[in-house]
């Protein structure tokens, strides 16, 4: 039986309604303190007024300038090197022991290394974000190159195309959905990472909006702050995938991320 | 003149040597119609790689007349079409980066209309049934305007009508340009509708060659062309106690396939 578009949203809607409520009636009724878990109209009114002030607005300007040069350089440095290994298996073999290496490290644990090489300024934010970016774009061009099926090459080396042109007329066109998902996972990776790098050493940004409210006993902020977050993840995964379906419609059902 | 000699071609499947073409000499004349028939897995798909310079021989060598490489148009036995292009773009492929933009425009467009899917320009391969897919592998190939055409069973997933169309304008498109055609088929009826001669391939090796000297437009039901035919299904079916022999284990697709009025 087919589920209708309708009672698909109905189903989501009311999970997050009895959430609500249940928060509501949680403090409304005094079953937590306030203190620890405020009311929503509580959060609603402290989020209308950091909005007010500017407050919000700034940390999210921070924030969102340091994903999006964390995330451009690691793009910019994975890509080619996916591409590079993809043609040539002897550079491989030889990076990827260090790389396989690198990979099992989380980016955090990398912290206090870079806070010391690189200063507590945006160097290290970013420094955090490429980290936490490189792996999932990398392996993810790299598995998309590996899948490419080498039959639709025979096609390009039937109609005379020099060896770059297959590359970038059939690998690549072939790797994107595999890329794209990296590019998608990447994107929640390096939010997550960046704003647990704000926690740790920072003077503005959303995660520093949250351990500065955490200090000031403010739990209010601290939800208006968790709620922008992740509202700020689901815009951008969003937008990400507005982009897929409008520049690529036929890997709109390919790149469905099912377990990222 | 495509002239090949000695040519040769083993693979290794799990530590076994596989012999799919074994010291073949061929030599085709420009604007000849050599249409290949064999058992499956004789090697005629090998031999169409080989032409087409995808694969190297383990021996022997092609030689093109004027010692360079033609304009090879292929088209596979199977669509190998981008799923990430359309019907027009994946038409119009091998000419992208080569000719000016109008040009492919109007070769494409020329090449569709031949092959019935003008329609469906702005499909997507994935919104394709088998036989249309097939059909854009042959305008893919159609539209470099080769001097040397090399098809793979190309009407194999085609209805009779459809095929039948294909055929005739395959052989207008001969008749106008005379590229070089190589054309495997499974189809004997075909084989004699469309060839010059007839290459008959058992084993990775030719085993026979048939020439067709009948008039065109051929008419499947004319006297001449189905006796022809029914000596090229004797070839193929061999003496039954000698294909025992030659292959064993062979299957008798091609024998069981076709059914002579
Ligand atoms: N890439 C390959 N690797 C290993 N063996 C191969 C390869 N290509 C072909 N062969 C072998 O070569 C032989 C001939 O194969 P080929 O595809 O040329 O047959 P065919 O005559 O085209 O058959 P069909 O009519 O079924 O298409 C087969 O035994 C096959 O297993
Ligand atoms: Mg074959």
């Amino acid at each position: 039986m087919a589920i209708s578009r309708f009672s698909k949203r109905f189903g989501a809607t009311c999970v997050i309604a009895a959430f609500a409520v249940a928060w509501w009636q949680a403090s409304a009724r005094g079953l937590v303190s306030g203190f620890l878990l405020p009311t929503p109209q509580t959060v609603l009114l402290t989020g209308w007024e950091l909005v007010g002030d500017g407050t919000l607005a700034a940390h999210v300007a921070v924030s969102i300038v340091r994903i999006v040069a964390g995330y451009l350089i690691a793009t910019a440095l994975a890509l080619p090197l996916a591409f590079l290994f993809g043609i040539s298996p002897a550079a491989q073999r030889a990076f990827e022991p260090v790389l396989e290496f690198l990979r099992q490290i989380p980016p955090l644990a990398m912290m206090p290394l870079l806070i010391l090489w690189l200063g507590i300024g945006e160097t290290q934010k970013i420094g955090i974000i490429v980290l936490a970016c490189f792996f999932p774009i990398f392996l993810g061009a790299l598995g998309g190159i590996a899948q490419c099926d080498p039959k639709l090459v025979e096609v390009g080396r039937a109609c005379a195309l020099s060896r770059g042109s297959i590359l970038r007329r059939i690998v690549l066109p072939a790797a994107l959905p595999a890329i794209v998902i990296g590019l998608r996972i990447a994107l929640g990776q390096g939010w997550r990472a960046l704003v647990g790098a704000e926690l740790v050493a920072s003077a503005a940004g959303l995660g520093y909006m949250i351990v500065d409210a955490e200090q000031l006993a403010r739990t209010d902020i601290i939800i208006v702050g968790i709620f922008v977050i992740g509202g700020l993840g689901l815009l951008a995964d969003f937008g990400m995938r507005r982009l897929i379906a409008r520049t690529a419609p036929w890997l709109r059902e390919r790149t469905e991320i099912t377990h990222a | 003149m495509l002239e090949v000699r000695g040519l040769s071609k083993h693979y290794k499947v799990s530590d076994r040597d596989v012999v799919a073409l074994a010291d073949v000499d061929l030599m085709l004349a420009p604007g000849s119609f050599t249409v290949v028939v064999g058992r499956s897995g004789c090697g005629k798909s090998t031999l169409l790689r080989l032409l087409a310079g995808l694969v190297a021989p383990t021996t022997g060598d092609i030689r093109h007349a004027d010692g360079h490489r033609p304009t090879i148009g292929c088209v596979f036995q199977e669509p190998r079409l981008m799923p990430w292009l359309s019907v027009a773009g994946n038409a119009g492929f091998g000419l992208v980066g080569k000719v000016a933009k109008a040009e492919i425009a109007s070769r494409v467009a020329a090449a569709l209309a031949l092959v019935g899917l003008t329609d469906f320009r702005d499909a997507y391969p994935d919104q394709l049934s088998g036989g249309m897919a097939s059909r854009v592998g042959l305008a893919r190939a159609l539209v470099l305007e080769p001097d040397l055409l090399l098809l793979d069973e190309p009407f194999a997933a085609l209805d009779a009508f459809t095929r039948r169309g294909l055929q005739a304008e395959l052989t207008d498109i001969w008749l106008a340009r005379r590229p070089t055609v190589v054309f495997v088929t499974h189809d004997v009826e075909e084989a004699v509708l469309l060839a010059d001669q007839v290459v008959h391939m058992d084993g990775g090796r030719i085993i026979g060659r048939r020439p067709v000297p009948l008039a065109r437009p051929r008419d499947a039901t004319d006297q001449a062309l189905v006796t022809l035919r029914r000596a090229i299904l004797d070839d193929l079916a061999g003496d039954p106690s000698q294909a025992a022999t030659r292959h064993p284990s062979s299957d008798q697709r091609v024998f069981q396939q076709e059914t002579v009025p």
